[in-house]
């Protein structure tokens, strides 16, 4: 089946999510710095680099190993919340493709619905309450109704990144709940998540590097 | 020593806030370790330095973790995933400095991690108090949207806080309602729980005078704040003493009171020991008593605790034995409570030390009970109790006794019947403190022949002389106490529940007991005495037999091979399975992997472990979807509140109930399938839709053409519809014990309402699962080990058992001797006992 991803496709798709990080850092820790504490870009740039050093350092075997070494990286070099919270993602992924060489798109789909699930058990936040979940979930709904529609892979993504996009808009006008940002209570209003836009550019570094 | 944590962003912080923590403890201070920062200047939290933080200060006696903010808290959570004993380590709520500061002196005090994490969480209130009048109890909180989210705040009046039996009531009343509902210790500043979760809601350790939130959200959100308020309000309908007056409750006297309501409230008048044997047998006994007869002829059955013949002499334990010197107690008079109290604290440790001596001399395995028995010692329900009652006057040995009856009755009135049996400990542990309260010298239970008594503790049991003792008959006990566990250990028969009559047995009587069976005689004659002397060499001669070929096929005398299997629950099964000579793992009870955690396992978790059983058996394994329901609520997957969970969402409904958990389980057993050799059976169908919806479900997750599946058969209802079942089985397994239960409306552990699955009834519907099922038919519940059963069985059609492991030899005896007779004139008796007597009589 020519719809299949494999381990380099997928080892790709980490090191575009690190140079997105990368080069919207400054971004991210602006917007962070409107609701929260500044931290964001800085975080995750310091965590996704650390991750394509220890993929530099020694190639991974199989998708299970690249998501568990990426998780267990983020975890310990992040430091703020989206260390456990991306790191308990990507070892949700791990954990889904077990021994698996290539994935589907239902793998895919299956893969980031525990990713999702991860992120929710993890920080408790429910849609709306101003969080990477916001763009994440309708994200992930997205990819599986394509692909349970019959669409080819590249176009199921496609949807995903317009949906993590509408999500990701969507988080201007709402109040925090949860975290750093809700602190500020109404005046956390009007200014987009900056977790919602670093899952974006998760969702964006698939479609571009996966097909 | 309880080890502590401390979590922070920066390394400074929780550097200097452990600096100013041990100042207050000057000697023996507790494992300190810290996770902090990324490195000495980087503010940040690492899941994996925490994950070693606690490696590191787990001493075996846990530890408690004091967090900062935001990350400290997401980390610490993910580190549990990464420690190697999640079950000892508390995230604790508190403020950090406060906190730690609390914990610190707690912890060096030699106090458990709960009551560390208790003290540190109440340190915040030093401050709220010192800072600000303590708020009045605010009353109801008003409504917020349209009864959709309500909450509400009330203190517990209750002598002894939310403790057991309360906390059951108020677990009860929380499931009753279409809501989520949460609770938690305001006083304490605790997190919130679920209030459906009685292991939970007893984290929350709420004392007297404190104050509980109650929140909910959904449909009757408001009905349940009300409820519960009120049902604190109403003292949770415990009867207590309070301020000189005794307090009856209203609603003591509702359904579901069990144990503790019908044999007297927890202050019985001091004349119960009227009410007690020659032994000291305690009052529930007397109820119990009447569940077997014995005959005039001295010949009796009673319940089955530890198989094997014993015969001997009847000896008594004689004064001085433990149970028998609380007769007494009533009679000794209070000294003044101020001398009182020291002597019980004296008791306490004598017993403490003797406790872990017995433990230590205990074989592996077994010092667990001693584990539980040293926790009860530090119990602060019980000590508290103990203590008001020799404020009151009480002399300590009564008030010991009476504290740890009060609590024992509370263990009897939970449906759980594992709580149930710790009752038994409880009065156990309260007797050894009595004992040293009296001088008295511990009894090492010294006699030959069987021991008579009204039961036994755990320590009695290790402290028997197995080549003296052959065996035990016990007027009260149950199958499945501590006691009965340990005599399974050590071999020695035992006998329990036969009634308070057998205490007036005369020392030096001959008595007979089957352990196997629960038969006993009482003097026997010549004859009687022969046949249980024939049993036991009969037992020896069979089992020696069985042993010899248990790794042999089991073909019936016309040739047809029968598939004797084990039933697994464990990896350790397994391999007993495989040294048996099991000839598959014919149910594998996953429950085990689900039960007593916060978290589903992972896909990864389950893999795992169902390819190490098939390993450790070596032949094909038989996975049985997650068999659970209301009785047993898992805390990641709850269901709505049930009436009766035994009719309600347990089995399949359940899986199906929770699709995630469901389809992760399949996915597990579809990615084992592919290196062990696996099938798929579904518990508790009962109707072919439920099966279609599975198995769409196991096609999702991947399930390749060739991996078999079958259903259990259970509920009546599937028996009677199985030809509907056939075009989707490739098998059926028969669940006799479920299939008994609902079919003769009798529950399997209520001595009074015997469930023999060999009732003609039962029967039938395997005559008609045999014949319509148009698939091999297995029997998997205890009908198949009966070894008398085993024939009727293979004669209604049945093509593979599976038994425990350990009776895999002698059912492969059984099947061996089977023949093709026809067993037609067994489904037209009258009932269970009916078809016995003709099998016996041939």
């Amino acid at each position: 089946m020519a719809d299949t991803v494999d381990l380099t496709a997928l080892d790709r798709w980490i090191r575009e999510f690190a140079r997105l990080i990368a080069e919207h850092k400054e971004m991210l820790t602006e917007l962070d710095s409107a609701i929260g504490d500044a931290d964001h870009g800085i975080n995750m740039h310091r965590g996704m680099t650390a991750v394509v050093t220890t993929l530099e350092s020694e190639s991974p075997g199989r998708p299970s190993e690249l998501f568990k070494r990426t998780g267990m990286t983020l975890v310990s070099t992040v430091g703020g919340a989206s260390g456990p919270l991306y790191g308990t993602a990507f070892l949700r992924m791990s954990a889904t493709v077990g021994d698996a060489e290539e994935l589907d798109g239902n793998d895919l789909a299956k893969m980031l619905r525990a990713a999702l699930e991860g992120v929710v058990q993890r920080g408790k936040a429910v849609p709306g309450d101003k969080t990477m979940l916001d763009a994440f979930g309708p994200a992930v709904e997205a990819l599986e109704a394509a692909i349970a529609d019959g669409e080819p892979l590249a176009r199921a993504l496609d949807a995903a990144v317009r949906a993590a996009e509408e999500g990701r808009a969507k988080t201007i006008p709402m109040v925090a709940r949860k975290g750093r940002a809700s602190y500020l209570g109404e005046r956390s209003a009007g200014h987009q998540d900056p977790g919602a836009t670093s899952v974006t550019f998760l969702v964006a570094a698939a479609a571009t590097s996966l097909v | 020593m309880v080890g502590l944590v401390v979590v922070s962003h920066s390394r400074g912080l929780a550097v200097a806030a452990v600096q100013l923590a041990v100042e207050m403890v000057h000697d023996g201070r507790p494992p300190i370790e810290v996770a902090a920062g990324l490195d000495e200047s980087t503010l940040g939290t690492d899941a994996t330095a925490i994950a070693s933080a606690i490696d590191r200060a787990d001493a075996g006696d846990g530890v408690v973790v004091l967090m900062d903010l935001g990350s400290a808290v997401l980390s610490a959570e993910l580190a549990l995933e990464m420690v190697a004993a999640p079950e000892r380590v508390v995230l604790c709520p508190a403020p950090l400095v406060e906190g730690l500061a609390a914990a610190v002196v707690s912890a060096a005090s030699g106090a458990g991690r709960s009551e560390v994490a208790a003290e540190a969480a109440a340190a915040l209130e030093a401050k709220a108090t010192h800072l600000a009048p303590a708020a009045s109890p605010s009353d109801v909180a008003p409504s917020e949207g349209g009864g959709q989210v309500a909450s509400g705040v009330v203190a517990v009046s209750n002598p002894h806080g939310l403790h057991a039996r309360p906390a059951a009531r108020l677990v009860g009343e929380a499931r009753r309602f279409d809501a989520r509902v949460e609770i938690r210790n305001r006083s304490t500043g605790s997190g919130w729980v679920p209030a459906g979760s009685l292991s939970r809601v007893s984290t929350l350790g709420v004392l007297r005078g404190q104050e509980i939130e109650v929140r909910a959200s959904g449909a009757q959100a408001r009905e349940a704040v009300d409820g519960l308020v009120a049902l604190a309000r109403r003292g949770f309908d415990e009867a207590f003493v309070d301020g000189g007056q005794t307090a009856r409750a209203p609603g003591l006297a509702v359904a579901g009171q069990t144990a503790a309501g019908a044999s007297g409230l927890p202050d019985a008048p001091p004349d119960i020991a009227r009410g007690q044997t020659a032994a000291g047998a305690p009052g529930l006994l007397v109820a119990r008593a009447d569940i077997s007869e014995i005959s005039e002829r001295g010949r009796g059955r009673a319940l089955a605790a530890s198989a094997g013949v014993g015969i001997g002499p009847a000896w008594i334990p004689g004064a001085g034995s433990s149970a028998a010197s609380l007769g007494d107690i009533s009679e000794i008079s209070g000294q003044d409570a101020g001398g009182e109290w020291p002597r019980v604290e004296a008791a306490v440790e004598a017993t403490r030390l003797e406790i872990s001596q017995v433990r230590a001399s205990a074989a592996p395995g077994q010092a667990d009970v001693f584990e539980a028995h040293l926790l009860l010692l530090e119990d602060a329900d019980l000590l508290d109790d103990i203590r008001a009652r020799i404020d009151r006057g009480v002399a300590a040995p009564r008030a010991v006794h009476d504290a740890a009856d009060r609590v024992a009755r509370e263990f009897e009135a939970l449906a759980d019947p594992y709580l149930k049996g710790r009752a038994a400990d409880v009065r156990a542990v309260g007797e050894q403190v009595v004992r040293h309260l009296l001088g008295l010298e511990r009894t090492h239970l010294d006699g030959d022949g069987v021991l008579v008594a009204a039961d036994l503790t755990p320590a009695d049991v290790v402290g028997l002389d197995r080549e003296r003792v052959t065996g035990v008959l016990l007027a009260g006990g149950s199958p499945t106490a501590h006691a009965a566990i340990l005599a399974r250990g050590r071999q020695i028969p035992m006998v329990v529940g036969a009634g308070a009559a057998v205490l007036g047995v005369a020392p030096g009587t001959t008595i007979a007991l089957d352990g196997g069976t629960g038969e006993f005689a009482i003097a026997p004659g010549d004859g009687a005495l022969a046949e249980f002397r024939a049993r036991e060499t009969e037992r020896a001669v069979r089992r020696r037999r069985a042993d010899a070929l248990a790794q042999d096929p089991a073909v019936t005398r016309n040739g047809a091979t029968i598939a004797v299997g084990a039933n697994v629950g464990s990896i350790e099964d397994a391999r007993a399975a495989a040294a048996h000579g099991a000839d598959l793992a014919g149910l594998v009870r996953t429950e085990f992997l689900f039960l007593d955690r916060d978290e589903a396992p992972t896909v990864d978790e389950q893999v795992a472990t169902y390819r190490s059983i098939g390993a450790a058996i070596g032949r094909p394994i038989v996975l049985r979807t997650l068999d659970v329901g209301g009785d047993k609520p898992l805390r990641y997957a709850p269901g709505p509140p049930e009436q009766n969970p035994f009719l309600g969402v347990r089995g399949l409904r359940h899986s199906l109930a929770h699709p995630g958990l469901f389809r992760d389980q399949l996915e597990a057993i579809v990615r084992a399938a592919r290196h062990t050799p696996v099938t798929v059976m579904f518990p508790m169908v009962t109707g072919v839709a439920e099966l279609i919806a599975a198995r769409r479900l196991l096609d999702e997750a991947g399930a390749r053409d060739g991996l078999e599946v079958g259903i259990m058969v259970e509920v009546p209802a599937a028996a009677l519809k199985i030809a509907t079942f056939r075009p989707y089985v490739d098998f059926v397994s028969i669940g006799t014990n479920d299939l008994a239960q609902y079919t003769l409306a009798a529950e399997r552990g209520n001595p009074a309402v015997p469930a023999d699955a060999l009732d003609p009834a039962v029967l039938r519907l395997i005559d008609r699962v045999c014949r319509d099922a148009g698939v091999p038919v297995t029997v998997c519940g205890e009908l198949a080990a009966d070894e008398a059963a085993v024939p009727v069985l293979t004669a209604l059609g049945v093509a593979e058992l599976s038994v425990t492991p350990a009776a895999v030899p002698l059912v492969k005896q059984a099947v061996r001797t089977a023949g093709d007779d026809s067993v037609a004139w067994a489904l037209d008796l009258p009932d269970a006992a009916a078809v016995r007597r003709r099998l016996v009589s041939g």
